[in-house]
């Protein structure tokens, strides 16, 4: 036989060639999609089966390419074990927030009128946190990398996250203010509220984009800028408006996991970019997405205040945004 | 009272449904990704996952569960398990991280596909954390062997194995492909959830668990024992899926799916957990057999959980509990012969101390395996090592990926059961893979088992060496070998003698 003899690695052959010694995170996150290896069955089965054609569409064929997508680093370099730290560590300082202002009754000395205003425009949130996990999860199963796919499962559990705190808000106000349609109304006002649709139209036609590139695009560089300056930040600022001080507190934690989104995103369209091809795609699928998102913001900020300025909002996503395209 | 239980919140987090109007209910949730069978999304309401978790309850137990599995890596390091323990014992650990660790990692697909295309919102709450769950079992199955990396560069294949076309791992793509990544949600949810992880996991990781303690690696065995907490909790998704579907008319279905996910985990299991249990793992460590586990999490196990639900036990109900007695042996005969193709080196396990366990927990072994086995060992104690390794090629079931075996003994055959369809013809490993694959023929037939691409002309040169290479095997220390280097003929010896 003329195997040659060889001495064994001092880590995974694939990272045997790094110059720098592998962290954990190299270790355990890189390069553990199989499903890229062979172009013609994404997975061990008959190539032409109904799940390799849709991988074979929606991610192999993609207009959005590069050569090497498992270059991709999250800048953040999390794992499964440093991300319940973290997050374990923003849950203690967010139950604390829950227990203190419980303890302190600051529901009762919101000033009054703002339970509407919360059960309107703040409740239903749980809607669109939850498109958000949903759709984190579709571009997690169709990244073309591991270090991708890792970042949208973060991604997942961080919207499942914003849920979580909306459903206990919403059931801890419902019970200092039983008669505004709290934990009741939400669905009633996702499907039918005006300053809803919006959203509900974009998140409804985002989760059918099912090319992974698009879905990517539309999801962290147009929609989720889009929710950050124009929704929570214009909810944040009527919130301490109303005497909640509550809220925008809770929103500067989630923020913390959105900007922790926006690095990793800004990370990948750098990467995305070194193919000069991918600018247009990218660009093509913002054009097509910003229209539907700038509505939904204005709608959104409209049924908030007829007070504040909608074209305000729109100029500071697009800015946020712009800012993630800039390499 | 400052916080409020989770019960009096917890079902807001999964009133999530709505009634799309800008896309329809198909385009949101197509049957091809969601599996929903026609059922709309107000009766999947009525999903109840019976373990209830919420984020901040998540985060807090498994950053505990995570401090407490790399501590003990960490406190034990100078243990030096590569070292001291058994070679069998290293085996076993190869065996499972390659086959294991990225395979675990693939199930985040799977879980993320039930967490996006689930109509039931419960569903998609508890995959979202089931994402992260096979996050952790990925990455910590990749940490923990990568240590061994420097030592033996058979351990690189924890990472490799499912990169490559090795035939194990094309067989545990092959499975892992069918119930997880390329499936439906709903599908993911009774093949991989309720039918694999609900009995095969806690065979694989708490039995293994349970081999581990007494052999001194408790760095394995508290880590597997920890993720098997994870995989009882994600595990009962799948429950309440059959439920929703039973109750709408679609127990066939649902039953069908159960049948194939069983059979398919069970050929899996026998080449690769049955061999561990019973021949590797050195015999003073073996808590009980492969056999008595498998009625342990399996027989028992499903027996109830199917009774329970209103489903039946598969038709095959009886194959199953004959094959349960036989086929691992046949498996771990054809492994151990065929070991340069592995990426581990089986343990022989046939001392005569073993061979006396082995006829007192499988009656009748002496008879059928240990003749074949007899043959084996004098050819190792003449020295005639050319007719202890492979110069033919097997043939492969086109449904498990598997070499086909026979059992041995006064009553041996190798049966196949072959299937021409679209003018191919297929042969597969008994007369249930061969139903699997007529259950939906295109899922699997345009797929070439290992052998199939030899005659194919794929793998190139046509030899030995070819196929290793088209294997991925980088040099031979990765190639598998006898793991106790023939020690086990030796004190075989003086009963040879006898027998003469
Ligand atoms: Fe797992
Ligand atoms: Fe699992």
């Amino acid at each position: 036989m003329s195997f040659e003899s060889k001495k064994p690695l001092r880590t995974w052959s694939h990272l045997a060639e790094m110059r720098k010694k592998p962290s954990e995170y190299d270790i355990v996150s890189r390069k553990l999609h199989y499903s890229t290896n062979n172009p013609d069955a994404p997975w061990e089965l008959s190539p032409d089966s109904p799940m390799n054609l849709w991988y074979k569409q929606y991610r192999n064929a993609s207009p959005l390419k590069h050569d090497n997508w498992d270059a991709f680093t999250d800048p953040d370099q999390l794992v499964y074990r440093t991300y319940n730290m973290m997050q374990d560590g923003q849950e203690s300082y967010v139950q604390g927030l829950f227990d203190q202002f419980n303890e302190r009754e600051h529901d009762q000395m919101i000033r009054d009128g703002w339970q509407q205003t919360l059960a309107r425009c703040y409740a239903p949130l749980r809607y669109l946190f939850h498109c958000l996990q949903m759709s984190s999860a579709y571009v997690q199963q169709m990244a073309p990398a591991s270090t991708i796919s890792n970042c949208c499962i973060l991604q997942t559990a961080d919207s499942l996250r914003w849920l979580t705190h909306t459903a206990y808000r919403t059931h801890e106000l419902s019970l200092t203010y039983g008669d505004v349609g709290l934990g009741q109304q939400e669905r009633a006002l996702w499907e039918n509220e005006p300053g809803w649709q919006g959203l509900r139209e974009l998140m409804e036609k985002q989760l059918t984009a099912f090319d992974w590139g698009e879905a990517f695009v539309s999801l962290n560089l147009v929609i989720k800028p889009m929710i950050i300056e124009g929704v929570l930040k214009p909810l944040q600022q009527k919130a301490w408006e109303n005497n909640d001080t509550l809220l925008p507190l809770l929103i500067d934690s989630q923020l913390k996991d959105a900007e922790r989104h926006n690095r990793w995103a800004k990370a990948l369209v750098k990467q995305a970019l070194e193919n000069p091809d991918n600018e247009a795609v990218i660009k093509g699928w913002i054009e097509k997405w910003q229209p539907l998102a700038d509505k939904a913001a204005a709608a959104y900020v409209t049924m908030l205040s007829d007070e504040l300025n909608c074209g305000l909002y729109v100029e500071r996503s697009a800015s946020l945004r712009a800012s993630m395209l800039t390499v | 009272m400052a916080m409020h239980p989770r019960k009096d919140w917890y079902e807001l987090t999964r009133s999530t449904n709505w009634t799309p109007s800008y896309v329809t209910e198909e385009q949101l949730f197509p049957e091809q990704m969601s599996g929903h069978m026609g059922i709309t999304l107000d009766k999947w309401e009525s999903y109840d996952e019976p373990y209830k978790t919420s984020y901040p309850e998540y985060v807090s137990i498994q950053r505990e569960k995570d401090a407490g599995a790399y501590s003990v890596k960490a406190a034990l390091e100078r243990a030096q398990i590569y070292e001291n323990a058994d070679p069998g014992w290293i085996s076993t650990l190869k065996a499972h991280y390659g086959a294991i660790a990225v395979g675990e990692y693939a199930a985040v697909t799977g879980e993320g596909r039930m967490a996006r295309f689930s109509k039931a919102p419960g569903n998609r709450n508890m995959a979202a954390f089931g994402m992260m769950d096979e996050l952790r079992h990925g990455q910590i199955q990749l940490f923990f062997p990568h240590e061994y990396c420097k030592k033996d560069r058979q351990f690189d294949w924890a990472w490799r194995a499912y990169q490559s076309n090795e035939w194990a791992a094309i067989a545990a793509k092959h499975f892992f492909d069918d119930i997880i990544t390329g499936r439906d949600a709903i599908s993911v949810a009774i093949m991989l959830t309720f039918s694999f992880e609900t009995g095969f996991t806690n065979m694989q990781f708490l039995g293994l668990a349970a081999d581990a303690a007494d052999a001194g690696d408790y760095t394995f065995s508290s880590l597997i024992s920890s993720i098997q907490t994870d995989e009882s909790r994600h595990a009962q998704q799948g429950g309440p899926a059959l439920q929703v579907l039973i109750a709408n008319g679609k127990k066939e279905e649902a039953q069908k799916k159960v049948d194939i996910a069983i059979w398919r985990a069970w050929r899996l299991f026998a080449v690769l957990t049955g061999p561990t249990m019973d021949y590797y793992t050195p015999l003073e460590h073996r808590q009980q057999s492969f056999k008595e586990f498998m009625y342990e999490w399996i027989i028992g196990q499903f027996e109830r959980a199917l009774i329970d639900l209103g489903l039946d036990k598969p038709w095959y109900w009886d194959l199953f509990l004959k094959d349960i007695d036989e086929l691992h042996h046949s498996y771990h005969m054809g492994v151990w012969y065929w070991r340069t193709t592995a990426w581990w080196n089986p343990a022989a396990g046939v001392t005569p101390e073993e061979r006396d366990w082995l006829e007192e927990k499988y009656p009748g072994w002496n008879k059928r395996w240990g003749r074949c086995w007899d043959v084996i060992t004098e050819n190792v104690i003449e020295g005639r090592m050319e007719l202890v390794s492979p110069e033919t090629l097997p043939t492969i079931c086109n449904m498990s990926q598997i070499p086909l075996v026979g059992i041995p003994g006064d009553d041996w055959e190798v049966k196949v059961f072959s299937l021409e369809h679209n003018g191919r013809l297929y042969h597969f490993g008994s007369e249930v893979d061969r139903w699997i694959f007529q259950q939906d023929p295109v899922q699997y037939q345009n797929h070439l088992n290992v052998v199939d691409r030899f005659l194919a002309g794929q793998i190139q040169p046509m030899t030995l060496e070819g196929a290793l290479q088209y294997m991925g095997f980088q040099c031979v220390e990765e190639m598998g070998k006898d793991a106790h280097d023939f020690a086990w003929a030796e004190k075989c010896k003086p009963e040879m003698k006898k027998s003469a």
